[in-house]
């Protein structure tokens, strides 16, 4: 490889900003759009958690009727969606992603750093379009984060005035924005490397959300259909989706259509979606494992080949989440297959995460705390999906409080724990000090201590059949034990707490960005690309004159012989003297 | 090197533009000739097949591209063969069941739409 | 020529594998641009095959008839039902503006700038009359009682449905394309590519020979199927 030439790189244009709006607010620095993106998809992750703590009063204390049973239903959607899209996928892909990426693989912004700014304000649009629905005639849609048609549209279901409408504009506009950053991101890892860095050297991170992003780019089509075609449904009357029925003794004008189709699009969807959020969480947590376990990744190959692996599974498995649907006989036997086999590059990357620890010379740095209850959270979600990915276990447990624990503990609470780690881990970075360690470890334990006091007793719950999506469990559940009862105030407490106490990690971010201890350029001792940068913070353009090269991979600890405990990624090999 | 980009002989274009019509045509006469049944639906799809491919080929130059780029575009695609095929599983499926639970007669149904 | 370099001395798959493993770039010599639009477009060819897809299963699950399209997209001239002749207008024309597509990335490497310019109008112009017919077969459709939510014909209603869904995407590809021709083809006029090479004449190229790509695969599972 010609040493002199980097095709596109050298002669890259950056905009210079001048006034305070384009360096702020229409930056083109991706840098600054991460931090944009991080910011908002925390302010809209605080809805969704303030509902989901409404909810959990409304379960557990009904008669104090804090709500009514639309309320309900509607806090149950936002809350879902809200979470699912808007913060975690978001947050990965949009902060992590647009922080991560240019400095990992040590090019100086995005390929388009334009459209990396629509790429944001778009998503801006698509969370204002999101919480409008709170403020049209009806409500937001209340037909669960899965929109199934036909209760969706049909009347009895709350916002099928106008919230549907603004949730599948809001998730349409949303694609958008993706699709915008998701091909920077893209064509940045392939095209925008610097010297010396081969996809073999990358990080675990970028390897990551390189993979989600590429199938956000090949799953979020399909939401993008089905949102269009339902719109058209509620709309102008076609019956896509919409059966022959009759609704509240009414007989609708719809006839034909297919609803099973409607789950097939959005699971095509869905089960990559549940990737899309994982994977970028893998490859953080591989990254603040190995720094701070001062070893190399184990099995670097075999876990960039998992995270493949993994990817192209997830495009067939989707009919998991719908066997009790009504769907074709034979596909149960069919996608419970393909879900179980995709246990096991998921299980190669358990394993590695834990060898990796082995024998480690481990520092319980807060990162490294979110990144370890991560690989325990993620063991026991996964466990539970293995329960839910067989027909005949599934059958009983679908619908259940199971399965609330079982997302919950898979997708809900583990990649927030690791969004939680890696912004504590980058932190430095991107601000030039420490957040606060006493308030990091606090935050930590009523978090982690919380959420498995939260989500643990609900597989319980589950067993004995509470059924999800219920506004009022008393009336229904006469048959349940008082200790599910009591089980759920016990629940119910905890989330408050656990709720209230995400108000210290905002607090931290604030107080540490103008009182935290100032950071070194390097605080973890990390090898890879993005703590090697001339400043810190990084500046526009992020390397100064010479763009950085790379001689080796991002996981040089602890090498014996070498004065350091660590390798940067950009230290040239010692010729063997 | 990289800004001289995809140059080929203008001969090549115009031959594949006037097979594109050539292969248009020949959908054409497959419906009006009557073809009907299998015949009929194997000459469309390989008359589609075969323009896709030629403007895929020449025209978007995937032909002169490096194999890296190729099987990059191409591969994934193959989710899309998966959906396609379960669910014309899934179809024949729905459509069994309901001629199962509404009625014999396959050209019936559900419910008669009820018109504006 | 440019051929030489882009032709891999290996085999594919050693070459492919080669490529991976480099340094910087996956794709060699491929500009960050082009590199963008091919993965959008198969991103775009996702959104289209889950339409294509939904229509199969949507005629497949119908037990209402499906109307015979070279009936419904007739048209009469002089007297005399032509089937399909409005379609085959159509597609004479988006093929047609394929070519001058093509002849105007070739120009383009040419360094020939008229050439470009004057050859991207005219694929605009073939892509606005294309969407100007697409106008009047809606139009005709929707006066002989074919709507997206109904029709008079006693046939599936989903036929319209799918119908209007389908085409009206595509034709907003199509417009969307028009826009983008133009505003390329007087952005090189105006010189702005003189210094930075002409590969974003290939780049829209790709664009658009990816809307007549879409609409080989309307034609026939819509017209002909
Ligand atoms: C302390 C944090 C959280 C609490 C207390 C909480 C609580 C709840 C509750 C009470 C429900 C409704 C269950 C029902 O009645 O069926 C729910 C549903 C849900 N939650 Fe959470 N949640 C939390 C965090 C998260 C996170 C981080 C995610 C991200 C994936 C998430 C995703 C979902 C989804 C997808 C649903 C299903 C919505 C539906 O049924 O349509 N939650 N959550
Ligand atoms: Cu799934």
């Amino acid at each position: 490889m010609a040493q002199a030439e980097i095709p596109y790189q050298e002669s890259m244009e950056l905009s210079h900003p001048h006034s305070w709006w384009t360096k702020y607010w229409f930056s083109q620095d991706h840098k600054v759009i991460a931090v944009q993106y991080g910011i908002t998809a925390i302010a809209v992750g605080l809805v969704a958690l303030v509902l989901s703590d409404l909810m959990r009063i409304q379960i557990a204390f009904p008669e104090w009727e804090i709500m009514s049973p639309d309320f309900y239903y509607q806090a149950i959607t936002m809350h879902g969606m809200i979470m699912v899209i808007y913060l975690l996928t978001a947050f990965l892909l949009g902060a992590f992603g647009n922080f991560c990426i240019p400095l990992m693989c040590g090019a100086r912004d995005m390929a388009f750093p334009f459209v990396n700014m629509l790429s944001y304000h778009v998503y801006l649009l698509s969370v204002l379009i999101l919480l409008v629905g709170y403020f049209v005639p009806g409500g937001p849609t209340g037909a669960g984060w899965t929109l199934y048609p036909p209760q969706t549209i049909t009347a009895g279901t709350p916002g099928n005035e106008w919230g549907i409408t603004t949730m599948l504009a809001s998730l349409a506009v949303f694609i958008v924005a993706f699709t915008m950053g998701g091909l920077n991101y893209i064509t940045t890892v392939l095209q925008a490397r610097t010297r010396g860095m081969t996809l073999m050297r990358m990080p675990l991170t970028v390897w990551g959300i390189f993979m989600a992003t590429f199938l956000g780019l090949l799953a979020f089509p399909a939401l993008f259909v089905s949102a269009i075609m339902m719109l058209l449904d509620k709309w102008i009357g076609t019956s896509f989706f919409m059966p022959a029925i009759v609704s509240l003794g009414e007989h609708l004008e719809y006839s034909g259509g297919q609803p099973l189709l409607f789950q097939h699009l959005f699971w095509f969807f869905g089960h990559p979606e549940v990737y899309i959020v994982a994977l970028p969480a893998f490859g953080v947590v591989s990254d603040i494992i190995s720094v701070n376990a001062r070893k190399n990744i184990f099995g670097y190959r075999l876990m960039v080949w998992a995270l493949v692996a993994i990817g192209i599974l997830s495009f067939i498995v989707w009919a998991h989440h719908m066997f009790v649907a009504g769907m074709h006989p034979f596909f149960g036997f069919f996608f419970a297959t393909t879900t179980l086999i995709i246990a096991v590059p998921t299980a190669i990357k358990v394993y590695n995460w834990i060898l990796t620890l082995w024998r480690a010379n481990v520092r319980l740095t807060v990162p490294m705390l979110y990144a370890l209850s991560f690989v325990l959270t993620f063991i026991l979600g996964g466990i539970t999906g293995l329960f839910l990915g067989n027909v005949i276990i599934d059958v009983p447990l679908s619908d259940t409080y199971f399965v609330v624990a079982h997302f919950h503990m898979v997708m809900g609470v583990a990649p927030i724990l690791v969004i939680f780690g890696g912004i504590y881990h980058w932190y430095p970075k991107i601000t030039g000090r420490m957040l606060n360690d006493r308030i990091g470890r606090v935050h930590f334990w009523i978090t982690f201590l919380g959420t498995y006091i939260i989500y643990f007793p609900m597989h319980y719950l589950g067993f004995i059949g509470t059924p999800r999506r219920y506004f009022d469990n008393l009336g229904v559940s006469d048959f349940y034990p008082m200790s599910a009862h009591y089980l759920n105030d016990v629940i119910t407490i905890v989330a408050l707490v656990v709720g209230a106490s995400q108000l210290l990690y905002i607090y931290n971010l604030v107080y540490s960005y103008f009182r935290g201890e100032k950071a070194s350029p390097n605080p973890w001792g990390a090898a890879s690309l993005e703590w090697c940068t001339p400043q810190t913070p990084p500046e526009h353009g992020n390397w100064g004159d010479t763009l950085p090269t790379v001689h080796r991979w991002a996981y040089d600890y602890s090498v014996p012989g070498h004065d350091k405990d660590f390798i940067a990624q950009n230290e040239p090999q010692r010729s063997p003297a | 090197m990289a800004s001289q980009g995809q140059q080929h002989p203008i001969k090549v274009y115009f031959l594949v533009w006037f097979l594109l019509f050539v292969f248009s045509a020949g959908s054409y006469y497959v419906d009006i000739a009557g073809f009907e049944g299998m015949a009929r639906w194997f000459l469309i799809l390989v008359f589609m097949l075969l323009k896709a491919g030629f403007i895929v080929a020449v025209f978007m130059h995937m032909k002169w591209e490096r194999p890296a780029l190729i099987l990059a575009i191409l591969l994934p695609t193959l989710f899309l063969l998966v959906l396609m095929y379960l669910m014309a599983f899934e179809a024949d499926y729905a459509y069994a069941t309901r001629v199962l639970y509404f009625g014999a007669d396959p050209n019936a149904v559900a419910l008669p739409p009820v018109t504006h | 020529m440019a051929e030489a370099t882009n032709q891999n001395p290996q085999g594919a798959i050693e070459s492919t594998v080669v490529d991976w493993s480099s340094d910087q770039t996956v794709f060699k010599g491929v500009p960050w641009g082009k590199a963008m639009m091919w993965i959008f477009l198969l991103s775009d060819t996702f959104i289209f095959t889950c339409f294509l897809v939904s229509y199969m299963t949507i005629r497949m699950t119908t037990g209402a008839p499906w109307p015979e399209p070279s009936l419904v997209f007739g048209l009469t001239v002089f007297g005399m039902n032509v089937p399909l002749l409005l379609i085959a207008i159509m597609t004479f024309i988006l093929i047609t503006s394929s070519g001058t597509m093509a002849l105007a990335v070739n120009m383009g490497y040419r360094g020939n700038k008229n050439g470009v310019f004057w050859l991207m109008l005219a694929t605009a112009l073939l892509g606005l009359s294309f969407v100007g017919m697409q106008a009047f077969e809606w139009s005709k459709l929707i006066s002989e009682g074919i709507y997206a939510w109904e029709n008079q014909m006693e046939a599936a209603p989903q036929f319209g449905s799918i119908f209007f869904m389908v085409t009206g995407f595509h034709g907003l590809h199509v417009s969307a394309g028009v826009a983008y021709l133009a505003i390329i083809a007087f952005r090189v006029r105006m010189g702005k590519y003189d210094k930075k090479g002409y590969d974003i004449v290939e780049i829209t190229g790709l664009y658009w020979h990816f809307v007549d790509l879409v609409w080989v695969f309307i034609f026939a599972f819509f017209y002909l199927w």
